[in-house]
């Protein structure tokens, strides 16, 4: 799983995958802004086929907290 | 998940176009009453994949109003081509989308009109500060009732009145400088529940949801074409696997498959989207490898067949490569390779003509046929900005142009072929009938056009009508009949010594057969009828104008510095084939 949403990140950013990592945010990520991230969002919940709660992505600061959501949702490592 | 279809590929590559010089420019503006981060992002990237290069701008969130109420908003300073209004129902609506039910009947139609006339006094301002082509999206019909099925037989639901807010939309095209883009049309493509994401609206106000935004600025490049004058007007096709299934000089006329069966049913649905076409005037050529003999006889005689000869303008069937048969069909039918869109089945094909002819739009058809029609339905590149007379009747006239082709071959010499064509040249002053076709004359013609300035409808009119200018057309018929008005002068009355061409210009397929000089007499004539001593003109070279090179040398203009000049004193020799016909 890590492989593959660093992937996506590096995709919908348009960065190399080396600079992903677990505490990869808007603050470390010039790249990341605020409307971007409904579209990593939105890019996250269809390659994993799930649908995040509302207030789970509002939780989302860095790379890291989807891991988290994607392993609460039952998406296996 | 196709990457070229994501809007993350549209936002990363925007940043990285760097302005470079293209021939078409276009700018364009954004209003919008929600969050439209990435349409201008993706704008300008559909745009640069087409050889137009797009600026825009982006009007901050919720400032339509201001903007357009302010004469010396950004707006106005930025000078659009195009200003996308991007209203939404909930918006225009306020509480009365939740609340509707709640009104009393009789006050539902004051609201209305209420709403119609902020929106008209929006559109009405608009127009009258901008030359901008303006393109207002109607309101989404909400498919959600408090009544559930009753619904439908309340009067004056909410689902009636916005659709009677959307026909007052759609009928101001008439009054003002704008087109209404039906924005049902997109949902009824693609279904509420996916263009509107509740997450994306609760965050971040985003009525589009970022999955759908590059499928609705798909939908809006129609307008780029048009407006940029960079609509097709050709289609060329291969026959085998494409008109029909399977190889006639292998599979014969009784195997191919075209009609009664699952593969033939898909030929027949691409044909009859491909007859529509044809008949609102975009022309059909072949271009196939074949024995002629045994592929024409399926055109001619095959029950299922829907195009017959006559709905193609130009036919190539024959063992020549690809590219040649389409640079021979550019030249008999004297419409540009950028004009042109290519079907074929065979990916050897479609690469080869892309690589040799980049010119030429080249679709990615796949195997499976039943994609044909499909494919054919989503192109925006036949929009245009006014589907006039000339338009429907198109196909005829390149039929008769085969048959000049045919005539002027049977007689040999050309002096004498022009003599027996009986060619009469009726000039007449621009009018309310004329205008349409005018405007689209300058934006189409590109080859025998000497200063390829492009004018909309609006503008065209307003010369019309000013002192200084003479804007007149021409209509050419000869013995196989009518060529429509196909050419066009605007003449600058600068003072009363000299007159100057603003712009003079005649559609190929009348060229060279002295209806050119014809024109630019009329010119002549009328200036020393005013006394005026002098004509000066400009040619404005472009990669395709080279036809018109030589055109006032040849009529004895000289050149000073920039311009052409020819002295009124000097009478032009004209040819005596033609005969001309003044309509006051």
């Amino acid at each position: 799983m890590n492989e593959k949403l660093y992937e996506i990140v590096s995709k919908v950013f348009n960065v190399d995958n080396s600079r992903i990592n677990d505490e990869t945010s808007p603050e470390n990520l010039d790249e990341w802004d605020s409307f971007n991230f409904y579209v990593l969002l939105d890019e996250i919940e269809n390659q994993f086929s799930i649908n995040f709660d509302l207030d789970e992505t509002l939780e989302i600061k860095k790379v890291g907290d989807f891991k988290k959501l994607l392993e609460k949702n039952g998406v296996k490592i | 998940m196709k990457n070229e279809e994501n809007l993350a590929y549209f936002l990363n590559e925007a940043k990285t176009i760097k302005p470079r010089e293209l021939e078409k420019k276009l700018r364009i503006a954004f209003l919008a009453s929600s969050t439209i981060n990435g349409f201008e992002e993706t704008m300008r990237v559909k745009c640069f994949e087409k050889g137009i290069e797009c600026i825009t701008y982006v009007a901050d969130y919720n400032q339509y109003n201001q903007e357009i109420l302010d004469q010396n908003s950004g707006l106005y300073q930025f000078k659009p081509d195009i200003t996308f209004l991007i209203l939404d129902t909930r918006h225009v609506l306020g509480e009365y989308f939740f609340s509707w039910y709640t009104v009393p009947h009789d006050d539902r139609q004051k609201i209305i009109d209420t709403k119609i006339s902020e929106l008209k006094n929006i559109c009405n301002t608009f127009t009258k500060n901008s030359d901008s082509k303006l393109v207002l999206t109607s309101l989404q019909i909400p498919n959600y009732s408090p009544y559930g099925f009753h619904d439908e037989h309340i009067t004056k639901s909410l689902k009636q009145v916005i659709y009677e807010i959307n026909t007052e939309l759609f009928e101001w095209n008439k009054q003002y400088n704008l087109f209404t883009y039906d924005f049902n049309r997109f949902v009824r493509k693609f279904g509420e529940n996916n263009i509107f994401n509740y997450k994306q609206f609760f965050s971040g106000d985003i009525k589009i949801s970022t999955e759908y935004i590059p499928k609705f600025i798909d939908d809006l490049m129609g307008y780029v074409y048009a407006v940029t004058g960079t609509s097709k007007k050709c289609i060329v096709l291969d026959l085998d696997n494409t008109l029909w299934g399977g190889i006639i000089g292998e599979d014969g006329f009784d195997n191919i498959k075209l009609g009664d069966n699952p593969i033939g049913r898909s030929f027949v649905e691409f044909q009859k989207r491909l007859l529509a076409l044809n008949q609102r005037g975009i022309i059909l050529a072949i271009n196939s490898k074949n024995n002629f003999d045994d592929a024409i006889e399926v055109i001619q005689k095959h029950p299922n067949m829907i195009l017959r000869e006559d709905n193609f303008a130009c036919v190539k069937i024959n063992w020549d490569d690809k590219v040649s048969n389409i640079q021979r069909i550019t030249e008999e039918l004297n419409i540009g390779l950028d004009s042109m869109v290519f079907f074929d089945d065979d990916p050897i094909n479609q690469e080869y003509v892309r690589e040799s002819l980049p010119e030429v739009l080249v679709m990615n058809l796949p195997k499976d046929s039943s994609q044909y029609a499909q494919i054919i339905t989503e192109m925006k590149e036949f929009d245009v900005l006014k589907i006039t007379e000339e338009d429907t009747k198109r196909s005829d006239m390149y039929l008769k142009q085969k048959k000049r082709k045919e005539f002027e071959s049977k007689v040999g010499n050309f002096n004498e072929f022009l003599k027996q064509m009986n060619i009469q040249v009726h000039v007449q002053k621009a009018d309310s009938f004329s205008i349409p076709r005018i405007s689209q004359l300058t934006l189409k013609t590109n080859q025998f056009n000497l200063t390829t300035r492009r004018y909309q409808e609006d503008e065209i009119s307003k010369f019309s009508s000013s002192d200084d200018k003479i804007v007149e057309c021409i209509q050419v018929s000869d013995k196989f009949g009518d060529n429509g008005i196909t050419g066009t002068y605007i003449v600058e009355k600068k003072n009363n010594e000299e007159w100057i061409v603003d712009t003079f210009l005649l559609s190929c397929r009348i060229m060279g057969r002295g209806v050119e000089e014809i024109m630019m007499n009329q010119i002549i004539e009328n200036a020393k009828s005013s006394g005026v001593k002098r004509i000066k003109g400009k040619f404005i070279p472009t990669a395709k104008n080279k036809p018109a090179e030589n055109f006032y040398e040849k009529l004895g203009f000289k050149k000073e510095n920039d311009f052409w000049i020819f002295d009124t004193d000097n009478t032009l020799k004209t040819p005596e084939h033609i005969k001309v016909i003044k309509n006051e």
